[in-house]
């Protein structure tokens, strides 16, 4: 009878049906008008993707967010590669890592604005940096890894660096380099969504703070909704993609934990 | 000694002193603008003059009170809540589901629903760097727990200990280490996230001291309290790992 509980998707579903019914009893027992039960909040959903200019200010979010990670994913991946079998590069490159580690990415957004100006440029730059971290950490920790035996067996057949790279490197390092793609996209909407908070001009972080100060409380708490789900539906995908492409991997992940 | 340590400092962070040597030029030369890019050497010294001026060390104390209260709910919480989810198995199925749903999602995003909720204040900020931090201290915890030798706890509970003791004497020490990892990760994510919040709800702390010079385009004090937040955030982690050595001594980390 219980067999049903143990399908994948069930008890997350069932954990999002429990959080629910907590802020709908939350909600009732408060009754502040800053504070609406889900019922009201998933009204305003539909109303929310109606109105143009919405839609289009979290389409514009998302495509900046994928852009971000798309860069580092060009970028970060070879890096981090590169530095799992090259002493030299990960000598240069570690510290640097090391420095940015700790500064708050988003933070950075007034500075960079300064720069590149208030449009797409810096927010998509600024998302870069932030998903390039778990994407350079992971590649290095996965090339590390890799099997030496199987560098040398390429060499001997007589295949150049670059081609060592992502004919040998990247394939036995992808289950770490799919772990830091995880990371990495969370870590990329994180960043989209405080950039915008920080730099109000568009996007859904601006559009949660216009409602907040235009006491739009529904709008705002449907826009939380909205952001969780791109979060939610991000993580999700990528581990169906790693699962796809990795299958043969035995790796256990948690939950991720990106630090923002 | 003292010499070989620092030819393997210097060593180590090659690329970062010829990155920060490159910048102090390029700033020296004259081929950038004060206003957009200060050289790195004013940062540093701007910074020292800030440290003096009471004014910006009261904001830097609002910014360390709420990372510390954040960071000690959060411990609290996370270890709890972790050694409960180990240690009894329908905590621990009800609260995996739960996890998963809301580690992904972006804790910030719940921040103006923290301030329209508990003000601008401390409160809603150290509620974010809870929500942020609570999850690598809960996970660690978890994780740690779980992987205690159950032989241990078999002769604890055969020596007749109740399954508290067990719990008190046996996991939570054995789940140390892990717990220290996800401590550190925790730091840093605290110290980023109550900047992130100071600088969106602006009224006080580092971040605020930002925001107020990038309204008036002062470049320089735009750099400082970022320096600034980041130089904390490497202290409290290297302040963590002195404590770590001091406290697991015997444990290999």
């Amino acid at each position: 009878m219980t067999r049903w509980l143990a399908l994948p998707g069930v008890p997350p579903l069932l954990a999002l049906l429990a959080l629910l019914g907590l802020w709908h009893l939350a909600a009732t027992f408060f009754g502040y008008n800053f504070f609406p039960t889900p019922g009201a909040v998933f009204k305003t959903l539909p109303a929310l993707f109606g109105e143009a200019e919405a839609a289009a200010n979290i389409a514009a979010s998302v495509k900046r967010m994928l852009a971000g990670f798309a860069l580092a994913l060009a970028v970060a991946v070879p890096l981090g590669l590169m530095m799992g079998r090259s002493p030299l590069v990960a000598k240069l490159v570690k510290p640097l890592v090391a420095t940015i580690y700790p500064v708050p990415k988003a933070a950075l957004m007034p500075i960079i604005m300064l720069w590149l100006g208030i449009g797409d440029a810096a927010k998509i730059f600024v998302i870069f940096i932030g998903a390039s971290l778990p994407l350079l950490q992971h590649s290095f920790g996965g090339a590390l890894a890799v099997d030496q035996k199987l560098i040398w067996s390429a060499q001997a057949m007589g295949l150049g660096p670059v081609k060592r790279l992502f004919a040998v490197v990247l394939p036995s390092a992808l289950p770490e380099v799919m772990i830091g793609c995880r990371v990495g996209i969370i870590m990329a909407l994180i960043v989209m969504v405080s950039s915008e908070m920080i730099a109000r001009q568009s996007g859904v972080g601006n559009l949660l703070f216009n409602s907040a100060d235009m006491a739009l409380y529904d709008t705002v708490y449907a826009m939380i909704v909205v952001i969780a789900a791109i979060g939610f539906v991000a993580d999700v995908a990528f581990e169906f993609v790693r699962r796809r492409l990795t299958f043969w991997a035995e790796i256990h992940q948690d939950p991720l934990v990106p630090s923002a | 000694m003292i010499g070989r340590a620092l030819k393997s400092l210097i060593l180590h962070s090659a690329s970062l002193i010829l990155l920060l040597g490159a910048w102090e030029a390029v700033c020296r030369a004259g081929m950038v603008s004060p206003h957009l890019l200060p050289a790195p050497s004013a940062i540093f010294l701007r910074l020292l003059v800030q440290l003096a001026d009471p004014a910006f060390l009261i904001h830097l104390g609002q910014t360390v009170l709420r990372i510390a209260v954040g960071l000690a709910l959060a411990t609290a919480i996370g270890v709890g809540v972790g050694l409960a989810a180990s240690r009894n198995r329908l905590i621990g199925r009800l609260l995996e589901p739960l996890v998963r749903v809301l580690a992904p999602i972006p804790k910030i995003a719940l921040y103006p629903a923290l301030i329209l909720m508990l003000g601008f204040d401390h409160a809603s900020k150290i509620a974010l760097i809870v929500a942020d931090a609570v999850f690598p201290i809960l996970l660690a915890t978890y994780h740690g727990a779980r992987m205690v030798e159950p032989k241990l706890i078999w002769s604890a509970r055969a020596a007749g200990a109740s399954e508290r003791q067990c719990t008190f004497t046996i996991v939570l020490p054995a789940a140390l280490p892990s717990i220290y990892t996800g401590l550190r990760i925790a730091l840093l994510i605290a110290c980023v996230v109550v900047f992130l919040a100071e600088m969106i709800s602006s009224s006080d702390g580092l971040g605020h001291l930002l925001i107020r010079a990038a309204r008036s385009f002062r470049t320089l004090d735009m750099f400082v309290p970022l320096l600034a937040v980041s130089l904390l955030g490497l202290a409290l982690n290297g302040l963590a790992t002195l404590a770590g050595r001091r406290l697991l001594r015997g444990f290999a980390l």
